[in-house]
């Protein structure tokens, strides 16, 4: 999987709204690129019809 | 024994039998305060006239008869991130410099209703965002980190400033705090404890809970705060199904902490508990379905703040924040999916057995400024991944979790069981938790 850049990075949070300081792409998108390894193990599993979990399940409330 | 020394049931004891007042056992707490605090740094802010005034109103209602139940009259502490109206909710952060809350929180409200005295406000790592703490020293040994993010309230309790505490944990924040400073720490049922006045790190895996000097403290606070019935806590395992898990929570596990565990997990054998291996379900998953949810969660609680004030974040909370703008809602919509899957996988492994008793961390608590561990097999872990990774199980499933000090190591660190159950099983956890704690001395002197 490639990484992201620090431009892209910045272009990534310009999108969502956050204006990101040049001396910070590169930590943002080093970081960025750690989570995602992390959280991207997840497209392994097939959900088929899972829906997400929601608060209103959960046992205390039931 | 001076009246901090006291467990917080022998300090509610002697409150209720008229043998110590109130009042006797705030200046105690306040006197001990003064001495171990300015080398532990455990409280954010001090709240001591205001803790005279209703340790006094405390024992003028005790006196008149008026005994509200087991927590009138005990010095308590709060995370900093719980609201006390009129106090500042501080999250240990400069982000919220001239913060002052404007309505308790429903726990606050409901410890107050219970006549506990307000000691303070507690560290944590900032708006409990991390494992560190690091303003505030382990109370065994000042070079190590007290834990977090509930470190403050872990070490109050443990230095006997507080006779009780309340954390907030997200992966862990009341657990590894509690562990690593050698007291009790529960995490309960998902939703059970009310979040409300309680500034949020990631809404669906926060819980609000107890830190306690020993597990029939933590059976006093529960109900306060849940409003439920008292758990009877006579340690009775007889015929209790524990389940010891074969893989997952004791790979990459310090060989002295897994010794301690279980010969405490034995003690349970021959308190007559059966033990059951169990294989825990999707253990690949945990890391990625915990920082999927969390991540944007933070992210999203703090949007306006890291628009206006970034710089006043600490450097490795800032750059979480930032970097959670750029997780896709697709990559959240699927650690939701999976949490859905994991949480069924548990239910029915619990389905197994009555308890699950597992380690609470892998590691003893860490000299200050360390940041990996290395294990055998030569994987290195940072330590904070590696102090949530067999807590995070309890925060994704919602089950309660409980850890209980259960001995040290060689250097005199404390080492924490984790007991973990189905689904409101708190009283069950209380149970086997009180038949196998070892409580530690108070510390910090």
């Amino acid at each position: 999987m490639s990484s992201l850049t620090p431009g892209e990075a910045a272009r990534w949070a310009a999108r969502a709204g956050l204006s990101l300081p040049n001396d910070r792409h590169a930590v943002v998108a080093a970081t960025a690129d750690h989570i995602h390894s992390v959280v991207s193990v997840l497209r392994e599993l097939d959900l088929g019809d899972t829906a997400p979990f929601h608060a209103g399940e959960t046992d205390a409330t039931a | 024994m001076r009246p901090h020394e006291l467990t917080l049931a022998a300090a509610s004891r002697a409150v209720g039998a008229r043998e110590l007042s109130p009042v006797e056992l705030l200046d105690s707490v306040l006197t001990r305060l003064e001495e171990v605090e300015p080398r532990l740094n455990a409280y954010v802010t001090v709240t001591a006239d205001r803790a005279r005034a209703a340790a006094r109103q405390a024992e003028r209602d005790i006196a008149a008869g008026t005994l509200r139940g087991p927590l009138h009259g005990m010095p308590m502490a709060l995370k900093d991130m719980v609201d006390v109206a009129g106090l500042p909710t501080s999250g240990s952060s400069r982000v919220r410099a001239g913060h002052r809350a404007d309505a308790d929180s429903a726990v606050a409200a409901r410890l107050t209703g219970a006549g506990a005295v307000l000691v303070g406000k507690t560290h944590t790592h900032e708006f409990a965002y991390g494992l560190i703490t690091p303003q505030t020293a382990n109370v065994r040994d000042a070079g190590r980190i007290a834990g977090g993010s509930s470190g403050g309230s872990a070490v109050a309790v443990a230095a006997g400033t507080a006779a009780f505490a309340l954390g907030t944990d997200t992966g862990g924040s009341i657990r590894v705090p509690a562990a690593l400073n050698g007291v009790v720490g529960l995490k309960p049922t998902y939703d059970l404890v009310p979040r409300d006045g309680v500034v949020p790190l990631s809404w669906s895996l926060d819980h609000v809970g107890p830190l306690t000097r020993t597990v029939e403290d933590a059976a006093l606070v529960l109900p306060a705060l849940t409003g439920g019935e008292p758990s009877a806590v006579d340690g009775d395992v007889a015929g209790l199904r524990v389940g010891v898990p074969r893989n997952y929570y004791f790979d990459h596990v310090d060989p002295e902490v897994e010794t301690v565990v279980r010969r405490a997990i034995e003690r349970l054998e021959s308190l007559g508990a059966r033990l059951v291996e169990v294989e825990i379900p999707m253990t690949r998953y945990v890391q990625a379905v915990q920082w999927g949810l969390m991540v944007p969660e933070a992210t999203a609680y703090h949007e306006r703040t890291l628009r206006t004030a970034p710089e006043l974040y600490a450097a490795d909370v800032r750059v979480l924040l930032e970097a959670g703008e750029l997780l896709s809602a697709g990559d959240h919509l699927r650690a939701r999916r999976a949490r859905t899957l994991l949480r069924r996988e548990w239910l029915r492994m619990l389905e197994q057995v009555d308890v699950i008793a597992a380690p609470a961390v892998p590691m003893t608590a860490v000299p200050a400024g360390q940041e990996t561990v290395t294990w055998p097999d030569g994987t290195t872990e940072s330590v904070s991944d590696a102090y949530v990774r067999l807590s995070a199980p309890a925060n994704i499933t919602g089950v309660p979790a409980l850890t209980v000090p259960v001995g040290t190591d060689r250097a005199g660190l404390p080492i924490g069981l984790q007991l973990l159950g189905r689904p409101l099983a708190e009283s069950l956890l209380l149970r086997a938790g009180r038949a196998c704690e070892r409580p530690l001395t108070l510390a910090g002197s």
